[in-house]
C-alpha cells in the first residue's frame, strides 16, 4: 500500500505498520485535524472527512476518559459488522499525533494494538525536535495548512478549497 | 473473583516447561484470561497466536482437510501450541523447547473438552471439579 506523507519521518514507521498489521486504511494527523500522512485513501475529500471525525472522536474520548478515569483514554476501538476502527494517540517530542486505522477480518484488534505500540515507539524515536517558535494553530492558518497538506498528500490536481462560512 | 477459566489455566501452567497459558479470542486476538510467567508479553502472544490459529483454520478448510485439532509451532527458543473448539475461543500455551509436547497436547485437548461441554464455551462445574481433583 502506498504511503503519502507531509512529514517525511512518518513514512517508514507507517509503512511498517500498514504492512505488518495488514490494515486497509491508516491516517496520522495532528489533534487539530491536520493530516500528516495517509495510506489507503484514494480521495482527498475522504481524508478531510476522516481527519475531522478522528480529531473529534479523539477529543471526545479524551474528555470522557478524564471525566470517568481522571486521565484521557489512549485508544478507541469500534467494531462494525465487517470493518473495525482503532484510534490511538502517539506521544512524541514533536507533540502528540493521532492515528486512525481501519481494518477488516484480515487483521484483528490484538494485532493492530500490538503493531500500534511498535508504531508509537518508532514515531517517538524518529520525531524531530520541536520547533522553538512553534505557535498554536490559528483558524486563519488552519485552512491554508490543511490545503497545503492535502495537496502534498494527493498532488496539486483537483484541490479542494476550504472557505470560511 | 476468579474467572471461569482459572482452573483450566492452572492445570496447563503447572506442566513442566510451560511459560504461559492463555484463553484468547480468535477474532479479536485479545486475551480473555491468562496465566503468564514474568517476562512474557501476553498481549503479543495472544495477538500472534490467534492470528496464526485463524490462518491455519482457514487454510485447513480451504484445503478441505476439516477442522484444525491441534496447532504447534516449533521455534528456536520455544514452542506455541494452540487448540480451538469451533467457537471464538482458542487455548494457547507457550513452552520451553524441551517441554513434553505430548503431555501438553493431552492437557490442551482435555481443556478443550471442558469448553465443549457447555454451549456458551465456558467450562462446566464438573470440569472445574475435575481440574481441582487433578491438582
Amino acid at each position: 500500500m502506498k504511503i503519502a506523507t507531509v512529514e517525511s519521518w512518518v513514512a517508514t514507521p507507517l509503512q511498517s505498520f500498514v504492512d505488518e498489521a495488514r490494515v486497509q486504511l491508516a491516517l496520522v494527523l495532528h489533534p487539530s485535524g491536520q493530516a500528516v500522512a495517509q495510506a489507503g485513501f484514494t480521495r482527498r475529500m475522504d481524508v478531510m472527512t476522516a481527519c475531522a471525525l478522528a480529531a473529534a472522536s479523539h477529543a471526545t474520548a479524551s474528555e470522557l476518559g478524564r471525566y470517568v478515569d481522571g486521565k484521557p483514554f489512549r485508544g478507541l476501538h469500534y467494531a462494525g459488522p465487517d470493518k473495525q476502527l482503532f484510534i490511538g494517540t502517539v506521544e512524541t517530542r514533536a507533540g502528540a499525533y493521532i492515528c486512525l486505522t481501519v481494518f477488516d477480518e484480515e487483521s484483528s484488534l490484538g494485532l493492530v494494538r500490538m503493531y500500534f505500540d511498535d508504531l508509537s515507539r518508532e514515531l517517538a524515536a524518529a520525531a524531530p525536535a520541536p520547533l522553538e517558535n512553534r505557535t498554536d494553530v490559528l483558524a486563519v492558518d488552519f485552512e491554508a495548512d490543511l490545503n497545503k497538506n492535502l495537496a502534498m498528500l494527493f498532488g496539486r490536481g483537483g484541490d479542494v478549497i476550504i472557505r470560511n462560512a | 473473583m476468579s474467572s471461569p477459566f482459572a482452573t483450566i489455566l492452572d492445570v496447563l501452567t503447572r506442566q513442566r516447561g510451560v511459560r504461559a497459558s492463555l484463553i484468547v479470542s480468535e477474532r479479536d486476538g485479545v486475551i480473555v484470561d491468562a496465566s503468564v510467567r514474568f517476562g512474557q508479553d501476553g498481549d503479543r502472544i495472544a495477538a500472534l497466536a490467534a492470528s496464526m490459529y485463524r490462518k491455519a483454520r482457514l487454510s485447513a478448510r480451504a484445503a478441505r482437510l476439516g477442522a484444525v485439532s491441534f496447532l504447534q509451532l516449533d521455534a528456536e527458543r520455544g514452542r506455541i501450541c494452540a487448540v480451538g473448539g469451533g467457537g471464538d475461543l482458542v487455548i494457547v500455551v507457550v513452552t520451553d523447547p524441551q517441554a513434553n509436547v505430548g503431555l501438553i497436547r493431552m492437557e490442551l485437548l482435555k481443556a478443550l473438552d471442558t469448553f465443549q461441554e457447555t454451549d456458551d464455551g465456558l467450562p462446566s462445574e464438573g470440569a472445574k471439579r475435575q481440574g481441582e481433583e487433578s491438582r
